[in-house]
């Protein structure tokens, strides 16, 4: 479990807090979505759910972040490597700039980790195999379009097998079919009782992948729970999200006395 | 003239370098870029050697400098031993892949940070030269003239390098964060993928070589080899 | 030179004719494309990543040449034409707007395409004011480019290219990254463009703003275009299987329009009109 308490976090040299009062939990097997307007904190929670704020950045954080019962306060970089990975939506920046091929850019976090070569191969297999990437395996990481990059990316830190993983926009670049395949890919991760923390606009994706939503506003949490309890509080539109077609449509159908099985049929219809 | 003076550089060029370089296959290349890089050094050493050196025999003078015999002998030597040199280090740079040399440097030893650092630095330039090709485009595609006048050029420098240089700082953040993520900050060993290939030959041939060095720094130590007259 | 097709094609502002697009001398990412896109049309080009779509546009200001076929802009071939001469009449805002920001206030940043096409003064000021208020950046202009987030650094890159005034206007994935209002702003952004006279032209794989904010949807497979019409005929049923073969898919307000019988509804608003008109 990934436990936030009271969490407040200030950037190195500046004044004003981005982040109050934060409180959240992220419990094996959840896939919790975090919506928000932007530069409402999503990316600072993200970066301080991984412990990287302030373990790497610095800045003062107050309240505590506890990684399956150990304090993240005292551990080192790497040793919170170990536990949670980060991933930012600039496929750009994910790259190691070292790797010759797509198979090696993801062999390098396992690598790093001081595993054996079997361990490691045995890794980068399974999350090119989750991402559905083989036919790219070969490829100069550098000669890949910004959505193949961003897979890669979401790939290289599958294959550490981290237990929380924290996902800052990761279908940005992604055309339908990539957040599909990212959709199911997370979904089957959640399975093996990794916990995820996806941080996405795309209300939809969100609908069908997560038990959980987290809205943030002005640095605070305002709403917390259940998927389908979150996304129907009407209060969304106000804080500038959008909810998903389903609540939009379904509200539009219930105000005409549509029967709610048609939705539920052309969601089935969708989610083919 | 010591025949001897001449005999171990050229011995190591035509005896070693070049059938190394004929089996590598990289023969003309080495010999084309070693010719480029000891020409600079090889005129200036023959213009200063061959009128400024002490010496008996004069050949001929030009204005208040006499070229002697002795200064063309030390002129020759030491260009054969540029050329044993030079052609030595370019065999080494045409035929080491460099990120197998670092990545066996990692396995016997080197720091896993050096070791990226290294490999990072290759990757730097090509990198770069992209990024500025997609900015050129963006640029352009906002009107930035690059085929007109000088001025016109000047003007178009800041648009052009600006973003290359400010994209690249703004992104060494994220980049070093999403590389600590992926452990690369461990202190420790990794065990690499790569398996760089050695043979029981290229053994031998190190070993012949090693050996060869310590001898002849113990021969010139010894005075039985000839130096430099 | 042959006479224009038809009167509908007639007034076409941009054309690709038989087009072909060959890169690394082997992939070929544009298959033979036969389009002519009118003047004052707001139109939408969507297809997986891989199907040609941004290829296509960026022959439309130069930045890429045909192997075959050929691209006109304003009735003119765009072979010998500069890039930056077509940037008069083509403005295409890039998805990455850190490839070309370079000044250190927003308002210098914006100024630099009209300033390229030659605006001074007062006229250069009106533009880059009109650009910043439709971005929503109008109390930002001297702000450090760098110190907005990305989501309006994108708005910026934008504005530089609302400000240059160009008849054609290509938006290369508009609304990736942005938020509820940011989507908001864009929507009306092309409302406004249109409006204005000027063409609209968007690359997207958001199929909700696609079948909202444009009149004609073209979606591209393998370098081909394989369905071109309104919204409506491009995710009505009859469509569905070639959409499918492209892993796009329709809006859900199409599915739940199909299921009730009403016809192609591929906006929230038309299944309303259809609820409506039926009950």
């Amino acid at each position: 479990m990934l436990e936030l308490r009271s969490v407040s976090y200030r950037y190195a040299g500046y004044a004003t807090e981005v982040l109050h009062e934060v409180d959240l939990r992220l419990s094996d097997g959840e896939i919790v979505g975090l919506v928000g307007p932007n530069e409402a904190g999503k990316s600072t929670l993200c970066l301080v759910a991984s412990g990287l704020a302030p373990a790497s950045i610095g800045g003062s954080l107050s309240g505590t972040l506890t990684l399956d019962g150990t304090p993240a306060a005292g551990l080192a970089t790497h040793q919170l490597a170990e536990r949670v990975v980060v991933g930012f939506q600039n496929p750009n920046t994910q790259r190691s700039g070292i790797a010759a091929t797509v198979f090696e850019e993801i062999a390098l976090g396992p690598m790093n980790l001081g595993l054996a070569v079997e361990d490691t191969v045995a890794r980068t297999r399974e999350a090119i195999a989750r991402l559905k990437l083989d036919h790219l395996v070969l490829r100069d990481p550098t000669r890949l379009s910004g959505g193949q990059a961003q897979l890669v990316g979401i790939a290289s830190l599958l294959a550490m097998r981290p237990r929380h993983v924290i996902l800052d926009e990761p279908t940005a670049q992604l055309d339908p079919a990539g957040t599909r395949l990212v959709g199911e890919a997370l979904r089957s991760l959640a399975g093996t009782g990794t916990s995820l923390l996806i941080a996405e606009h795309k209300t939809d994706l969100l609908d069908g992948l997560c038990t959980r939503i987290v809205v943030i506003d002005g640095g605070r949490i305002v709403l917390d729970g259940p998927t389908s309890e979150v996304f129907d509080d009407r209060r969304l539109a106000g804080l500038g999200i959008e909810p998903p077609a389903r609540v939009r449509l379904g509200r539009l159908l219930g105000s005409r006395g549509v029967d709610p099985a048609v939705m539920a049929g052309a969601l089935t219809d969708s989610a083919r | 003239m010591l025949i001897g003076g001449y005999l171990g550089p050229l011995a190591i060029v035509l005896l070693g370098v070049v059938p190394a370089a004929a089996i590598a296959g990289v023969a003309p290349r080495l010999l084309r870029i070693s010719l480029l890089l000891t020409l600079p050094i090889a005129i200036s050493v023959v213009l200063v050697s061959v009128f400024t050196r002490a010496g008996s025999h004069v050949l001929f003078n030009i204005g208040p400098f006499d070229a002697t015999a002795e200064g063309v002998d030390f002129a020759g030597q030491t260009l054969v031993r540029l050329l044993a040199i030079s052609t030595s280090i370019g065999l080494f740079g045409l035929t080491t892949e460099p990120r197998s040399f670092v990545l066996d440097l990692e396995r016997r030893g080197l720091s896993p940070r050096f070791a990226f650092v290294a490999l990072a630095t290759l990757e730097a330039v090509p990198a770069m030269v992209e990024r500025a090709g997609v900015i050129s485009s963006a640029q352009r595609a906002r009107g930035l003239d690059t085929e007109g006048s000088v001025r016109a050029r000047l003007r178009g420098v800041l648009p052009l390098v600006g973003p290359v240089i400010l994209s690249s700082l703004t992104e060494v953040e994220e980049r070093s964060l999403a590389l600590e993520v992926r452990a690369f900050g461990r202190p420790g060993r990794r065990h690499l993928l790569w398996q760089i290939p050695d043979s029981g030959v290229q053994l031998a041939v190190r070993a012949a070589l090693l050996l060869a060095l310590l001898g002849s720094i113990v021969a010139r130590i010894t005075g039985s080899f000839p130096s430099l007259p | 030179m042959t006479a224009p097709q038809g009167s509908a094609d007639g007034d076409a502002v941009l054309r690709a004719e038989g087009l072909v697009h060959v890169y690394g001398g082997e992939t070929r990412a544009l298959d033979g494309v036969d389009l002519a896109i009118r003047r004052g049309e707001r139109i939408a080009i969507v297809g997986q990543n891989g199907s040609g779509k941004s290829t296509l546009v960026r022959h439309f200001n130069g930045l890429l040449r045909p192997t075959e076929g050929r691209v006109l802009v304003e009735g003119r071939d765009t072979d010998g034409q500069r890039v930056a001469h077509l940037s008069a009449t083509v403005g295409l805002a890039f998805q990455d707007p850190d490839r070309q920001i370079f000044a250190g206030k927003v308002r210098r940043e914006v100024a630099f395409g009209p300033q390229n096409l030659g605006r001074r003064g007062a006229d250069l000021q009106a533009a880059i004011d009109e650009a910043l208020v439709a971005t929503g950046l109008d109390m930002d202009a001297q702000t450090n480019p760098y110190d907005l987030g990305f989501s309006r650094r994108k708005l910026l890159a934008l504005a530089s290219i609302l400000a240059m005034g160009t008849p054609i206007v290509i938006l290369d994935e508009p609304t990736t990254g942005q938020d509820a209002r940011g989507v908001e702003r864009i929507h009306l952004i092309v409302a406004d463009l249109s409006a204005a006279g000027r063409t609209v032209v968007a690359v997207s794989h958001d199929m909700r703003f696609v079948a909202e904010a444009f009149a004609r949807v073209i979606v591209m497979r393998d370098g081909r275009i394989v369905l071109d019409g309104t919204p409506a005929e491009v995710f009505a049923e009859s469509a569905w299987p070639t959409l499918a073969s492209t892993f796009l898919e329709p809006p859900l307000a199409a599915r739940v329009g199909a299921r009730l019988g009403l016809g192609s509804t591929p906006t929230d608003a038309a299944l309303e009109a259809a609820l409506a008109g039926a009950g």
